[in-house]
């Protein structure tokens, strides 16, 4: 379906350590990435367990949920940032398709 | 080869990024903080990570075999400690076996020769001069990249990062032409214009298989690690308006790179390059079992003796309400601070990281900049500004114009100096004025530093939200109170003084000086932040909030600032104007109780420094403080060796030497755990970093140490050099670990020591990897007890707990070889 009006573009989310923030960022930035949501001190439930997201006074190693929309040609750019990342990194990345009413605010 | 796309692009980008964790980032020098040089390999734990800095920076990364058989010889290690390492290790061997192996350890070197700086990289292997030639050339450009404006002609282009702007000047290079030759030349005016394009045409061009990317990437940057260390700093630590030109670890590799291709073409003439980054892998177990051993029957010893005292019976409280509670730094220097007090008179002491809570921009009066004070582990949100009380608007003014005045003059010097012959007309023209005030510095330090001390003003933080962005909302400030009180167990019996004691060191020309000041402050002196929590807490509307909570202030208790000089054991009461009337003869008694302990600390302290004038020990240490050209004002935190996080009646009346962080925490008020998380998760991971700072300055100082401070160049306004170029120097000066030749830190890795539930424990870390990480990864040992009545239990690497047993002390040595 696309929605009458909007503008297909990919939506990137992924949680990661907030030490690997930088280098997430700089993924994004290679992909032309013009903008991202950061969610920081996310809790939940994985592979390892429960992991804590609420600590006082230690951003660095809580953990970060980050989501970014690109227009669907840098998209792979980001994937495969993403993945090289996640390759020794510990962290998960969700991938889905979206739509958008401003696409040049993505371009 | 063509250029990459943007995909591959960006896969070269993370490569680098893995590439660099081997190196720790590293802080500008004036905001020092001390940092594990490992923290990058956090993850393969405390073997595997000293084996690769030793395979990859050619490092040390165990204490000095001569070192530890002195210590065994002096009875600091014992036969008995040495047994129940190996048994610890090897459970499974008989008494027989045990008693060989020890003979083993006895006989052999303990541990590994250093293999030497770093293997030189790709083409420049063959020849380790060509290596640090391309070292020098890659360091002198990265300084004069990352120059603050102490250079009157910045280089071009620096905005676009280091790469771009080499790329446009390369070619003109002296230097270069020299290294590259008439040939090669053609060559650097060629570069691709992407430094990811950049590297992956010379690993192309070096034969560098793709598996061994990264490995080739690290070696690179591990032929400079204080450079690479600080392009680290630059692209995860730098504030946003971090006003350098950020270094980054892909322009790093990208330009060194480069030029060992380039260098490497010139030197082949036309040979085919040998395959490079293959073979060479990580040695499994190249730290060597024999150094663990030692190592870990060092930090027995030590923690036999600090368990055995913290068994004892503890001291019966007093009923009575204090004079005043001091709430001082974890930092172990107010260890000694807080036993002189509470032997001086009825003060009851606690311990909290030293920001209390309060992670702030700090703006002083006339500072330009606001600095961050709080621990780096943190990004602080809110900005505090400090301001004239009314009625002092003029003299503030004054003050602003003064500074404005010195800030002129020191610029206009600064041009003078920089500008072509302007050396030597201001040496003419102002010489004359420069050596009365060098010899004044010199002869009489404590009389100059009075001089030169500002004018007393009377300000105030500004904690309340202001209209102009500054400031705490009132529900931020209660938030922020309950925390602090909650986290370090202090939620009633309030005494009517209660002082927030922050800490600073002193040292004159001291590029490192911020090392003295409070790592839980972002390395910058603790009484702004000490300033502004009092100012809180004496807020009537606060104390209503907490009173909410379950936190009720008496209406007679005061919360002062202060600040402990750790170089001069001097404590000033900061804000004093602001105490009410009815508490001035409670703080004159405590200021005379101040003076008492920081005299018998200074008197303490004192005979363990170098060259120490025992006759005057306060007067003694004040000199030092201003004297400019002593290297060892103090010892800072050097011996550090555990965190304790209990109640104070753990370690009352116990002299622990200004070895131990103190941590103050009551798990009665903590059911949940939220205030042991923060404590581990925050103070205990700034704690392993000073901790792992010292022990690797003191193991190899001259890999992860800062080097001779007699011959430090500083640069850039981001760390120094030794001597006129090279690499940046990370890590401690080797004045501030040994004395002389011999190491005075005592390096071990950190013991946390905690008084809590032992299922509560178990349970923060289980949701926190950060602490599996450091205790189930070797680099810190966890010893715990529910209460008071009982017995210490050790975490083992599989997250069960073992009764703590200490080694038999056995008087009887085997015979050490000479």
């Amino acid at each position: 379906m696309n929605p009458t009006g909007l503008t297909p573009m990919t939506r990137i989310e992924v949680v990661v350590a907030g030490e690997d923030l930088p280098a997430l960022r700089d993924v994004f930035n290679a992909a032309g990435a013009t903008g991202y949501t950061s969610i920081a001190n996310v809790s939940g439930v994985g592979h390892h367990g429960f992991h804590q997201g609420r600590l006082a006074f230690n951003a660095r190693d809580a953990l970060t949920l980050v989501i970014t929309v690109v227009p669907d040609e840098s998209a792979d750019t980001v994937l495969a940032g993403v993945q090289h990342l996640l390759a020794d990194r510990p962290g998960v990345m969700f991938v889905s398709d979206t739509y958008v009413s401003r696409p040049e605010y993505f371009r | 080869m063509t250029g990459l796309d943007r995909p591959a692009r960006a896969r070269v980008r993370i490569d680098v990024e893995a590439a660099g964790r081997v190196v720790a980032p590293l802080w500008p020098v004036g905001s020092f903080i001390a940092v594990n040089p490992l923290e990058g390999l956090l993850d393969v734990g405390f073997e595997a990570a000293t084996a690769q800095a030793r395979h990859w920076l050619g490092a040390r990364c165990f204490p000095d075999p001569h070192w530890l058989r002195a210590a065994h010889r002096a009875g600091r290690i014992t036969d008995a400690d040495l047994r129940a390492s190996v048994l610890a290790r090897q459970p499974h061997l008989d008494d027989h076996e045990v008693t060989a192996r020890l003979g083993e350890l006895l006989d052999l070197p303990s541990g590994p020769a250093a293999p030497g700086p770093a293997e030189s990289t790709s083409a420049a292997r063959p020849d380790r001069d060509l290596a640090v030639t391309i070292d020098a050339l890659v360091a002198a450009w990265c300084a004069a990249f990352t120059d603050d404006g102490s250079i009157a002609w910045p280089m071009p282009g620096r905005r676009e990062g280091l790469y771009l702007a080499w790329r446009q000047l390369a070619p003109h290079d002296p230097a270069l032409r020299h290294l590259v030759g008439r040939r090669a030349r053609a060559t650097l005016r060629h570069l691709p214009e992407h430094p990811e394009d950049a590297i992956a045409e010379a690993l192309d061009q070096l034969g560098v298989p793709p598996e061994s990317h990264r490995d080739e990437m690290r070696r690179h940057l591990c032929r400079l690690p204080g450079w690479a260390g600080y392009a680290r700093w630059s692209e995860q630590w730098a504030p946003p308006d971090e006003p350098a030109p950020r270094l980054s670890l892909v322009d790093l590799v990208a330009v060194r790179l480069v030029l060992e291709r380039i260098a490497a073409a010139t030197a082949a003439a036309g040979s085919p390059a040998e395959a490079r980054g293959r073979g060479t892998p990580p040695p499994v177990n190249a730290s060597g079992e024999d150094a663990v051993l030692w190592l870990d029957a060092f930090e027995r010893h030590y923690r036999d003796e600090l368990l055995t005292r913290l068994s004892r019976p503890a001291p019966t409280a007093a009923r009575r309400r204090p004079l005043a509670q001091l709430v001082c730094c974890i930092d172990a220097r107010s260890e000694g601070l807080r036993r002189h007090l509470e032997a001086a008179g009825d003060h009851e002491t606690f311990g909290f990281a030293g920001f209390f809570g309060m992670a702030i921009w700090f703006r002083a009066l006339g500072d330009p900049r606001p600095r961050a004070q709080c621990p780096v582990l943190v990004t602080p949100q809110v900005t505090v500004e400090e301001r004239p009380l009314p009625g002092h608007e003029q003299t503030a003014q004054r003050r602003r114009a003064r500074a404005g005045t010195a800030s002129a003059a020191r610029a206009a010097v600064h041009a003078a100096k920089t500008g072509p012959g302007g050396a030597f007309a201001l040496a003419e023209a102002t010489g004359w004025l420069s050596g009365p005030v060098a010899a004044a510095r010199t002869l009489r330090p404590r009389r100059q530093a009075r001089a030169e001390h500002r004018t007393d003003l009377r300000t105030a933080p500004t904690v309340d939200a202001t209209s102009d962005g500054f400031g705490f909302t009132l529900d931020e400030q209660v938030l922020y109170a309950e925390t602090a009180l909650v986290t370090m167990g202090l939620t009633g019996s309030f005494a009517p003084l209660v002082v927030l004691c922050g800490h600073r060191g002193h040292t004159t020309n001291n590029p490192h000086a911020a090392a003295l000041d409070c790592g839980a402050c972002g390395g910058n002196p603790g009484g702004p932040n000490a300033r502004v929590a009092a100012a809180i807490f004496n807020r009537a509307e606060v104390r209503a909030g907490l009173h909410e909570r379950g936190i009720t202030i008496p209406t007679s208790t005061w919360f002062l600032a202060a600040e402990h000089d750790t170089t001069t054991d001097t404590v000033v009461i900061l804000d004093r104007h602001t105490v009410p009337p009815q508490h001035a003869g409670a703080v004159a008694a405590l200021d005379a109780a101040l003076a008492e302990a920081g005299d018998r600390l200074a008197t303490e302290r004192v005979r363990a420094l170098p060259g120490a004038n025992l006759g005057n020990p306060a007067r003694h240490a004040a000199t030092r403080a201003h004297d400019w050209a002593e290297v060892q004002p103090e010892w800072a935190l050097a011996r550090n060796a555990a965190l304790i996080v209990g109640p104070r009646s753990m370690t009352a009346g116990l002299d622990l030497a200004c070895r131990t962080f103190l941590h103050s925490y009551d798990d009665a008020v903590d059911p949940d755990g939220t205030a042991l998380e923060t404590i581990l998760t925050a103070p205990m991971v700034v704690a392993q970093w000073i901790n792992a700072q010292y022990y690797f300055s003191t193991v190899d100082p001259d890999v992860f140490g800062a080097g001779d401070k007699t011959l430090h160049n500083p640069v850039g306004g981001i760390g120094v050099l030794v001597g006129g170029g090279g690499d940046l120097r990370a890590g401690l000066p080797r004045q501030s670990v040994f004395d002389g030749d011999q190491p005075y830190h005592e390096p071990m890795r950190l013991l946390t020591v905690v008084q809590a539930p032992l299922e509560r424990i178990a349970a923060v870390i289980d949701r926190n990897g950060i602490l599996g990480h450091l205790f189930d990864g070797g680099w810190v040992t966890l010893a715990a007890r529910a209460d008071p009545a009982a017995p210490w239990q050790l975490r083992q690497g599989d997250g069960t707990w073992v009764p703590w047993q200490p080694a038999a002390r056995t008087a009887h040595h085997l015979e050490v070889p000479a």
